[in-house]
């Protein structure tokens, strides 16, 4: 039972500092892929198990979340944590999502808010865009890389004019913590760190099922 | 008997509702003495087959009952500090087990601040022998030079690992001592129970009964002694005489909906420190309008938490952070003396529990240590991080205070009950005690030579009081041995029953005061159960 102040956290991202020089761009050539374990999709109307990258290479269907979220949230992941969209970000959310909330794996069931969390991404991801659409007029997947990076750098402060949705600050914060999930909350993830997984318990080979 | 779906029809000796740490406890106690006991767990059934090594899969185990309304400046994270499930709180804690002190007990009678505890250390310390010699504690007890007066520890020590050692160093050089932490979990084979294996994984809950949890001490006790566990199962009132000063059993919802009364000679609420209150304030009938045990307006008041003071280092070399229990490797108690950093504007105890394992994701994890990072600078500090990651937290006394509490809230789940609404707001006290601790923990890290050091905002670990115990029905809600004044056959049980919180871990003083009701209650049965 040990701790953190998860809205505390939340607050402290808003004094976020700027200067995030990154080479986006790099990371996503490089590719993350391959770093989680199965989960039960739906395809051709048979259940299949796939990793999130997997489903995403498939083009498997999303249950909760629409094109165009899914446009954001790839957008959004890749700047959040590059390589973060191949590594089925998008398809981990809606996973979760589409199931019931008690079962639900994603770290905002630890943030004080009420399930279901579904209208927290979509309002989320609909303030992501109208903020872009506001500073720069285009949609956020299409917004140069610097610009994108000062976007989030806004919405990690809270200080992000057009938005609408859950705060910008906490809406960064779990994002952000779905894009680590995905990437590196897996063996593969833990391999690409070099630690070692030792897993009792190895993740079965369905999730969310 | 053990795990069933089945209620039973006639009246049971007792019903227990919950099956955490206390409930199981206190269930396994009364039926070894011969009592019939049911145990009401509202979650589901859970197995050591659940447990499956994976951060995500660890957030199954957490709370995911009826929603709590947090309020206030420092909420209590409510579902990262509650189980749900057989099992409880207690299936994924981290079996830290120091005992409160000497001073704990006496707050208000020696600093006039808080509350004093209707029992005394040297009172419970009996139990706390008994406990740790049943359960299997870890440790050394000669090397913990701040320990109370106890029985030395049952197994050796945990290892130390190389994170360990590093911190270590720090201490060292600021002249402090650390000793091994003593934790519920086996150094080696133990009652039956398999020595651990160090990998780190407590969070996700321990599969191999290595962690003195409910599903491997206290549960298979009850279950030998002919108890009955039935899961999925709400208790939404609790019933009692016409009179008003018996309690005559519960109403429960199944999960298929079905309501049903349940009769039973004693019924305990053992459903941890918001669930407690709450039920006792939704059962409230002609004899106690303002809900059961609520005379004074007293259930639901002290809430408090421990401020986690969460201090992180990078160092050079390699640290092997995820290695050895999620609990740490060390202790040190040096601040635990109340008035220690008085100058400060602090007062309380806290203690650093020093080298937990870590994962790179996760509430816990690496990542969410610097959320302020995004993009390639967060690649980049794990990849760093991954070599040589160290963290230790300092335990942060919360004073308690009448106004930190839980209350009804107007909206109701689907069964009809009002939500607990939950406000809290850390003693300024215990606000300065937690910055003085991040402060001398950087020290502490810096000393040790980590090139890069920082601390995580203050959090909410363990969640204590909400239904305290104490001498009289004016500053209390039940006695030493959690019968409610009011109503003698109403015992409570579990860190809700705390006056004070202490700078020190809760379950294993859950344990000793449940270990010590269940003696009373079994040696008085028929004067209070009958």
């Amino acid at each position: 039972m040990v701790p953190v102040g998860v809205l505390s956290l939340a607050r402290q991202i808003q004094r976020i500092g700027a200067g995030m020089g990154f080479s986006r761009r790099t990371f996503v050539k490089q590719g993350v892929a391959g770093g989680i374990g199965l989960l039960t999709f739906i395809v051709a109307g048979c259940e299949k198990k796939l990793t999130p990258a997997e489903a995403r290479t498939a083009g498997v269907p999303f249950r909760t979340l629409e094109a165009a979220h899914v446009r954001t949230l790839d957008a959004l992941g890749d700047v959040l944590l590059p390589g973060s969209a191949a590594a089925g970000l998008a398809h981990l959310i809606d996973h979760q999502l589409s199931g019931p909330p008690g079962d639900s794996m994603l770290m905002i069931k630890y943030l004080g808010l009420n399930p279901p969390f579904t209208d927290f991404y979509k309002g989320g991801l609909a303030g992501t865009e109208s903020a872009a659409q506001m500073q720069f007029m285009k949609p956020f997947g299409e917004l140069a890389p610097q610009d994108a990076n000062t976007l989030v750098a806004a919405m990690a402060k809270g200080d992000l004019p057009g938005w609408s949705g859950p705060p910008p600050p906490l809406f960064f914060f779990v994002l952000r913590n779905d894009a680590v999930d995905a990437t590196y909350g897996t063996p593969s993830g833990f391999e690409r760190l070099s630690v070692p997984y030792m897993a009792h318990i190895a993740p079965p080979t369905r999730w969310g099922a | 008997m053990s795990l069933s779906t089945t209620l039973p029809e006639d009246a049971v000796d007792a019903i227990v509702v919950g099956s955490g740490a206390a409930g199981s406890a206190l269930a396994a106690l009364l039926a070894e003495g011969g009592k019939r006991v049911l145990i009401l767990e509202a979650g589901p059934a859970r197995s050591a087959s659940d447990m499956v090594s994976s951060t995500l899969f660890a957030r199954r185990l957490k709370w995911a009952g009826a929603p709590v309304i947090e309020e206030g400046k420092n909420p209590i994270s409510h579902v990262f500090n509650s189980g749900y499930g057989v099992g409880g709180s207690a299936a994924h804690h981290y079996a830290v087990w120091p005992r409160l002190h000497e001073e704990d007990f006496e707050m208000h009678k020696r600093y006039q601040r808080g509350l004093d505890w209707p029992v005394s250390y040297k009172e419970l310390a009996p139990y706390y022998d008994r406990v740790q010699r049943e359960a299997g504690v870890s440790g050394d007890a000669e090397k913990e030079v701040w320990r109370p007066p106890g029985a030395p520890y049952p197994m050796p020590p945990v290892p130390v690992f190389p994170q360990g050692e590093a911190i270590a160093r720090g201490f060292a050089k600021v002249g402090k001592k650390v000793a091994p932490l003593p934790l519920a979990i086996n150094t080696t084979t133990y009652d039956g129970r398999t020595p651990c294996i160090w990998d780190g994984w407590c969070d996700a809950g321990c599969p191999i009964g290595a962690l003195a949890n409910p599903l491997a001490v206290h549960l298979p006790r009850a279950y030998a002694a002919n108890a009955t566990l039935v899961p999925d199962t709400t208790v939404t009132r609790v019933l009692t005489d016409a009179s008003g000063t018996r309690a005559t059993g519960v109403e429960v919802v199944s999960k298929d909906g079905t309501k049903r009364s349940l009769k039973a000679g004693l019924v305990v609420l053992a459903a941890f420190t918001v669930e407690n209150p709450r039920l006792l304030l939704a059962s409230a009938n002609d004899k106690h309008p303002h809900g059961l045990g609520n005379s004074n307006d007293l259930v639901g008041r002290y809430v408090m938490t421990h401020l986690a003071g969460v201090v992180n280092g990078v160092f050079n070399e390699e640290t092997r952070f995820y290695m050895g229990a999620f609990g740490g490797q060390l202790v040190n108690q040096d601040s635990y003396p109340k008035l220690t950093h008085t100058k400060n504007g602090a007062f309380g105890s806290y203690q650093w529990i020093i080298a937990q394992a870590v994962k790179p994701n996760d509430l816990l994890g690496i990542s969410t240590s610097r959320a302020d990072l995004f993009g390639a600078d967060l690649h980049a500090f794990m990849k760093r991080a991954s070599r040589g990651f160290a963290t230790m937290t300092a335990v942060c006394e919360g004073l308690p205070l009448a106004d930190n509490r839980v209350t009804l809230a107007d909206k109701k789940d689907e069964r009809g009950t009002p939500l607990a609404r939950v406000t809290h707001n850390t003693h300024a006290e215990s606000v300065a005690l937690w910055e003085a601790s991040v402060k001398e923990g950087k020290e502490i890290i810096e000393a040790a030579g980590a090139p890069e050091v920082w601390n995580n905002p203050p959090g909410s670990m363990h969640i204590m009081g909400g239904t305290v115990m104490g001498r009289t029905r004016a500053d209390s809600v039940a006695n030493s041995f959690g019968q409610l004044h009011d109503i003698p056959n109403l015992v409570l049980a579990g860190p809700g029953l705390f006056p004070t919180s202490g700078g020190v871990n809760p379950t294993f003083t859950v344990h000793a005061v449940t270990a010590r009701s269940a003696e009373h209650l079994l040696a008085d049965w028929n004067k209070i159960a009958a």
